[in-house]
């Protein structure tokens, strides 16, 4: 310990120098570049681009393989069930019993052949199918300024194998076409939305229809 | 017994302050410095890629957006006034937190992690079926993918600021920014998704509930997982104030991994016991928690050692007292023991107030790189007139 009567060094008056932040030593430069920042930032960029372009390229390089067989049945949140096409594949969405360990089934299902796309999803709903409708044709509008996907025409009634009335309309977009359909059972709504190439003839049709009209829910048998 | 001479003592403070950096000013703008541009383009992008997501879903879901906004800017300045309250020694420029937040909040987020997310659950979905991915695929995908995106940052950061960012507690400290940065913009994405659930009508109520539980969870989630991590990093790498210690770096950096899967299958793990699901939850929260207090107090004792160098020298010029010094240089309980060797409250007030005026002088010495300033003289009468229990003339 120091005895601050006898040991009185006075502490320095000015701060050493000390160069700039943006100063680059002589022997660090590359094209004026500080060449010790080179390997960080490259190693950065390269996470960057596998995360963001290389895996994504050979997500969508991979086929889905996971084919609907005559029988299938796919599962969502509440109870609501719908039965696929047998030879279309599944993208999201899993088989009646084949819940995830939490019991919880997803609230959304999506079905594929070719360039058909055809999507089911549900969540609590407080209204009727027209409501519905409307409901997913504002918030449609709302996001696509009209440019998009969006519900068109007037709504028709549809009935579902299990005599559940629910309401349609058809989509459009850029090249684009398809059907959209609501139904609400005991406040739980459910949209199927089916789209593909404007030019994709009326093969897809009879399927799509015969998969809305096989939504089900439980409850609605026993009434 | 050996002398010090208070040469020796400032020679020391010196060395100290060379070494950790503390008090050197940073500037982001570093044209020079290729980090500079690669942080720029990856935030930049990000930043344009939240926007795009934000104005376009604004006017389907512009009240759930505001709720959320609103909210987790709320929740971010509470944690950022607490990540900054325990930066209290060798404390890092404010600029470099705000550069790590934005980091966390865009670049890792919407330029990395996102769509690597996306793409190894959809792969996992093809590899091992739709039911097993719900299952486990978060828990397999987000640890590797969100804490390498975070942790990434952290080397930019050391690039843009290698004179600063010296110890492991600083990698903790920008880690939890990084992570807080990463959390609100998370969050707020997951309250827009919530409010477009229920096909954009009852958003309020859709989101509200999102909004609540990524509040409760976010204890002891992202801001923990990276300021782990990152403190890992920074031994990893070692730096002129922190040794390297592979090992532990290495250790460091997989235990918020291993954390952060663990959250992602508390569902898949509790299976349908919602009773399991809640003890689970709470087990995984104080565990997340313990680990950072011990991360917490292995890094900061570096830091301590820090300030206590530069302050040596006042205690030796009896600018500040030996009690005041460990004080100063002490965990949350030195600090309280020496207010409570007080006799009574006004006593304990002001010392309490003598130990932030210490405070002050220790970073005004870091700021003038331990010289003799005008600044520096008066801090020091500052310890002094509040010692003496004089008003402040200003």
């Amino acid at each position: 310990m120091p005895d601050p009567e006898t040991d009185n060094s006075p502490a320095i008056e000015a701060p050493r120098f000390e160069p700039d932040v943006g100063w680059v030593p002589a022997d660090e430069r590359l094209f004026g570049v500080d060449r010790r920042t080179i390997a960080p930032t490259l190693a950065v960029f390269a996470l960057a681009i596998v995360m963001s372009v290389v895996l994504p390229v050979i997500n969508a390089k991979v086929p889905y393989d996971d084919i609907v067989r005559a029988g299938d049945a796919l599962q969502l949140q509440g109870d609501v069930t719908f039965v696929p096409e047998a030879g279309w594949g599944i993208t999201s969405g899993v088989r009646v019993g084949n819940a995830p360990l939490s019991g919880e089934y997803p609230a959304t299902a999506t079905v594929e052949h070719a360039a058909v796309k055809f999507s089911v999803h549900t969540a609590p709903f407080d209204g009727d199918a027209n409501k519905l409708l409307d409901q997913i044709e504002t918030t449609s509008e709302a996001l696509n300024r009209g440019r998009g996907v969006h519900v068109a025409g007037a709504h028709t009634t549809i009935v579902t194998d299990q005599g559940k009335q629910g309401a349609t309309a058809r989509v459009i977009g850029p090249h684009t076409g398809g059907v959209i359909a609501a139904f609400v059972f005991d406040g739980r709504g459910v949209e199927a939305v089916a789209t593909g190439p404007s030019d994709a003839g009326a093969d897809p049709t009879g399927a799509v229809f015969g998969m809305i009209r096989s939504i089900s829910h439980p409850g609605e048998g026993k009434r | 017994m050996t002398t010090t001479s208070l040469a020796d003592l400032d020679r020391a403070r010196d060395v100290a302050l060379d070494l950790s950096g503390w008090g050197r000013p940073f500037s982001f703008y570093q044209p020079r410095n290729l980090a500079f541009w690669g942080y720029l383009a990856l935030v930049g992008t990000g930043m344009f890629l939240f926007v795009s997501r934000v104005t376009s879903e604004y006017d389907a879901y512009g009240q759930a957006i505001a709720l959320a906004v609103t909210s987790f800017a709320i929740y971010a300045a509470l944690f950022w006034w607490f990540t900054q309250r325990i930066d209290r020694y060798a404390k890092l420029p404010a600029k470099l937190m705000v550069v790590a937040f934005l980091w966390g909040g865009f670049a890792a987020t919407w330029m990395m992690a996102a769509s690597a997310n996306d793409a190894i659950l959809a792969l996992y979905a093809k590899s091992f079926g739709q039911s097993w991915a719900l299952n486990w695929g978060a828990g397999l995908s987000a640890p590797f993918t969100e804490e390498t995106a975070k942790g990434s940052g952290l080397l930019l950061l050391i690039a843009l600021a290698p004179r600063q960012v010296r110890t492991a507690f600083d990698g903790l400290i920008l880690g939890a920014f990084i992570g807080l940065g990463f959390q609100i913009l998370e969050d707020i994405t997951y309250a827009m998704t919530s409010a477009s659930s229920q096909f954009g009508a009852n958003q309020i109520g859709a989101s509200i509930g999102t909004i609540v539980v990524r509040m409760v969870s976010g204890v002891a989630a992202h801001i923990l997982y990276s300021a782990i991590f990152c403190a890992g990093l920074i031994y990893l790498l070692g730096r002129p104030a922190e040794p390297r210690r592979v090992g532990r770096g290495l250790l460091l950096m997989a235990i918020p991994m291993l954390l952060h899967g663990i959250w992602d299958s508390l569902a898949a793990t509790a299976g349908r016991s919602a009773l399991l699901l809640i003890g689970l939850l709470i087990s995984v929260v104080v565990l997340a928690l313990v680990i950072v207090a011990r991360v917490y107090g292995l890094t900061v004792t570096r830091e301590r050692e820090i300030l206590r160098a530069v302050m040596n020298p006042e205690e030796a010029r009896n600018v500040i007292s030996a009690a005041e010094l460990d004080a100063l240089a002490g965990n949350r309980k030195a600090r309280k023991r020496y207010r409570k060797a007080n006799p009574n409250r006004r006593e304990r007030k002001r010392a309490r107030y003598v130990l932030n005026a210490a405070y002050d002088l220790a970073h005004e010495l870091a700021g003038a790189r331990g010289a003799d300033t005008d600044r520096v003289r008066f801090a020091r009468t500052e310890v002094g007139r509040i010692r003496a229990g004089v008003p402040s003339s200003w």
